[in-house]
């Protein structure tokens, strides 16, 4: 019993050393100018984009075969780089993790299908892009983020001042203190988390298919609220204003109203799951 | 790509190589790539004495090219087009960064100008022994200036109504520029030519 | 002729002499020795024309920005024999036909709700893009189909989250129009259907985007 175990430990370190004497690290910096545009394509593998010092794009990228290598371009302010998959690579051989330091006021294109992609503390826009990935962005003000997955669920943290529009058809999406001039989510089947403030005066629509959509709100939040759900149930815990709108509120499918100066219009939509505005 | 895509490229004539890019074809693109790239590539390289400035201005030039390849009609030969375009693309790399793309003062010292030599040394003449190797550094140092006009005329084979349109100057400053070129290069080979022969 | 007279037309003439001028260089070597000179080194200077190899990066760099650009598209499939220049021909527009699908749509919905003709439906309608199918949407369509068939042949292993995706988009639409049509009034209700279709062209547009090989 012990000299099998002895045998599995040895197999586990050989394999092991093996699939890290495969694995390669390469390193590439550039030099550019102000609002750089970044993009970085990779099938399979993470990205990782943050702040980094100067007029700078550093990346740094661990590629896990030789099935896989990178090409890169450089003209003026924007910077390309793209994993190149070669003949017999999968999800595995063909897998690149990036870490990527780019100027705070870059913008960023990261496509990915298997990811996950992770982006924070910057204000150019950005554009993320990802089939199954996981999207996480947070801490990011005044630039303009899109977001795309098919089923990759969507974490935005932190933001402020921002334009932020989310398209996921299965993926769930989650926005924690995100408030901007325009904040659209829209989901086939995925679940909506939003608490937050509906702050900035904005234009905040979160709507879904088939998904559940749950809003925390303060108290004091100041907003123009109208929530319908086709088939399913609606709650509020907050008493509103009535107000006229082009619908009847229909008890438990609909409601609408406002709460304080109704300076921002939210609307919370979902054919058949249900629909939640909690008190935090 | 593949090699066998590669050497389909290769195969392809011209124009064929243009009707095919024209649809998108990436081996077409790569086979007029091939086709001109050397010409393209050494005028950025000896218009900029810089390697990574002649490639990104490379690139430049042909993407700017293939971004345009579906207007290209055939009314005048696809290389001149092309060589015009990177052209072009140097010397609106170069006015951006100020540098004079013709000389406003001309204060080069050329050999009519320098005090005669004394009298009754050796000196013969370039012809039949200019070392190509030396002719490019010697290019290299002439101010960006000159060094444009000699390589547009003497290299590219520009004439100096088109070096004029291009460049914006007159044909007779063309002409000046030229000489001057000429003249410092012809300096230059001559000076290195003295120091080879004094060295042990 | 002075060599001072010479040296100071010599720029004008270049390599073509005239007859004063031929008549100085034989009797003056330093003037002769000064053209043949310069004539050497104009004449070495040609070689150097297209002399010099860039670095093979410069053509990956201009790949990858012609496919980022979709300047390079991807061939016809050599196993389909028989040309099938309709099916290319719908592929191209898939991503286009759904945008316009839902700009067709909210035209339509909008001329409803102000009473208007319809007659703009096929003014709006880009020449060769296939009108727009008020059935019901949930079932695949050829152009789904199509869609798949692309996906199966570039990333097999994306096929299933595909199809996945598009029945559920379907079902989206289906649900959106049925909403639309019972009250054409409902702002809601074209809300959605807007919104449907804009997920289906993003799914469409993630499918047949070029820079994922």
């Amino acid at each position: 019993m012990q000299r099998a175990t002895s045998y599995a430990v040895v197999t586990v370190l050989v394999l092991a050393a093996l699939a890290a004497a495969e694995t390669t690290r390469q390193e590439m910096h550039f030099k550019v100018g102000r609002h750089a545009s970044v993009s970085i394509v990779n099938q399979y593998g993470a990205i990782s984009v943050k702040p980094g010092p100067g007029k700078v794009v550093a990346i740094t990228a661990i590629l896990y075969s030789t099935k896989v290598e990178i090409d890169n371009s450089k003209s003026r302010r924007r910077v390309a780089v793209f994993s190149h998959l070669l003949e017999g690579a999968d999800a595995e051989s063909g897998r690149v993790d990036y870490e990527v330091l780019v100027p705070a006021d870059a913008s960023v294109t990261l496509h990915s299908t298997t990811g996950p992609l992770h982006v924070e503390k910057l204000h150019g826009d950005m554009l993320v892009e990802g089939s199954t990935a996981s999207v996480d962005v947070r801490d990011v003000s005044a630039g303009h983020i899109h977001v795309k997955t098919l089923n990759g669920p969507v974490t935005v943290t932190n933001v402020s001042d921002g334009l932020v529009e989310i398209t996921s058809v299965g993926g769930d999406v989650a926005l924690n203190s995100v408030n901007g001039s325009l904040v659209h989510v829209n989901t086939s089947s995925g679940k909506i988390h939003y608490d937050g403030d509906f702050g900035d005066g904005g234009d905040y629509s979160l709507t879904t298919h088939s998904g559940d959509i749950e809003a925390i709100a303060p108290a004091y939040a100041s907003i123009e609220v109208v929530a319908r759900s086709v088939q399913g149930m609606v709650e509020k815990d907050f008493p509103l204003q009535p107000e006229h709108t082009s619908f009847v509120p229909r008890a438990g499918s609909a409601f609408a109203g406002t709460m304080g100066e109704a300076a921002s219009s939210v609307k919370l939509l979902s054919f058949s799951g249900k629909i939640h505005l909690k008190k935090r | 790509m593949t090699d066998a895509k590669k050497q389909q490229g290769d195969r392809l004539s011209e124009a064929e190589a243009i009707e095919r890019a024209k649809q998108g074809d990436a081996a077409a693109f790569e086979a007029l790539y091939n086709l001109h790239k050397r010409r393209v590539y050494s005028l950025c390289l000896r218009m900029t004495a810089n390697t990574a400035a002649a490639e990104d201005l490379t690139q430049e030039a042909f993407l700017q090219l293939f971004r345009k390849i579906g207007t290209f009609r055939g009314e005048s030969a696809f290389s001149t087009w092309l060589h015009r375009m990177a052209v072009n693309v140097v010397l609106m790399q170069l006015r951006k960064k100020g540098l004079p793309v013709v000389p406003l003062e001309e204060n080069i010292e050329t050999e009519e100008e320098a005090p005669r030599k004394e009298p009754g040394a050796d000196d013969p003449r370039l012809a039949g022994s200019i070392d190509r190797m030396q002719l490019q550094r010697s290019i290299a140092s002439l101010p960006p200036g000159y060094r444009m006009i000699f390589l547009l005329h003497d290299v590219e084979g520009y004439e100096h109504n088109e070096i004029a349109e291009m460049v914006g100057c007159s044909i007779g400053n063309s002409k000046s520029q030229l000489h001057k070129a000429r003249m410092k290069l012809r300096e230059i080979l001559k000076t290195s030519r003295a120091e080879k022969a004094t060295k042990p | 002729m002075t060599c001072e007279e010479f040296k100071r037309v010599l720029p004008e003439l270049g390599s073509r002499h005239g007859m004063e001028q031929e008549e100085h260089l034989k009797s003056c070597c330093a003037c002769s020795d000064l053209v043949a000179d310069l004539n050497a080194i104009s004449k070495e200077a040609r070689f150097l024309q297209g002399s010099e190899d860039p670095s093979p990066w410069v053509w990956n760099s201009i790949e990858v920005a012609l496919r980022q650009e979709g300047l390079i598209r991807q061939p016809q499939l050599e196993h389909s024999r028989t040309p099938t220049p309709v099916l290319s021909w719908r592929l191209r527009w898939l991503v286009p036909m759904a945008a316009t699908l839902l700009i067709v749509f909210g035209v339509l919905i909008y001329q409803r709700g102000t009473g208007q003709p319809q007659t703009t439906q096929q003014q709006s309608q880009p020449a060769g893009v296939v009108t727009a199918n008020l059935q019901p949407a949930d079932v695949m369509g050829g152009e789904d189909l199509q869609l798949l068939q692309t996906v199966s042949e570039r990333t097999p292993s994306m096929r299933a989250t595909y199809e996945a995706d598009l029945r559920s988009v379907n079902a989206y639409i289906r649900d959106a129009e049925q909403s639309a049509h019972s009250d054409p009034n409902d702002e809601v209700a074209q809300q959605y259907l807007r919104n449907a279709y804009e997920q289906k062209a993003m799914v469409y547009e993630m499918a047949l985007d070029r820079s994922l090989p």
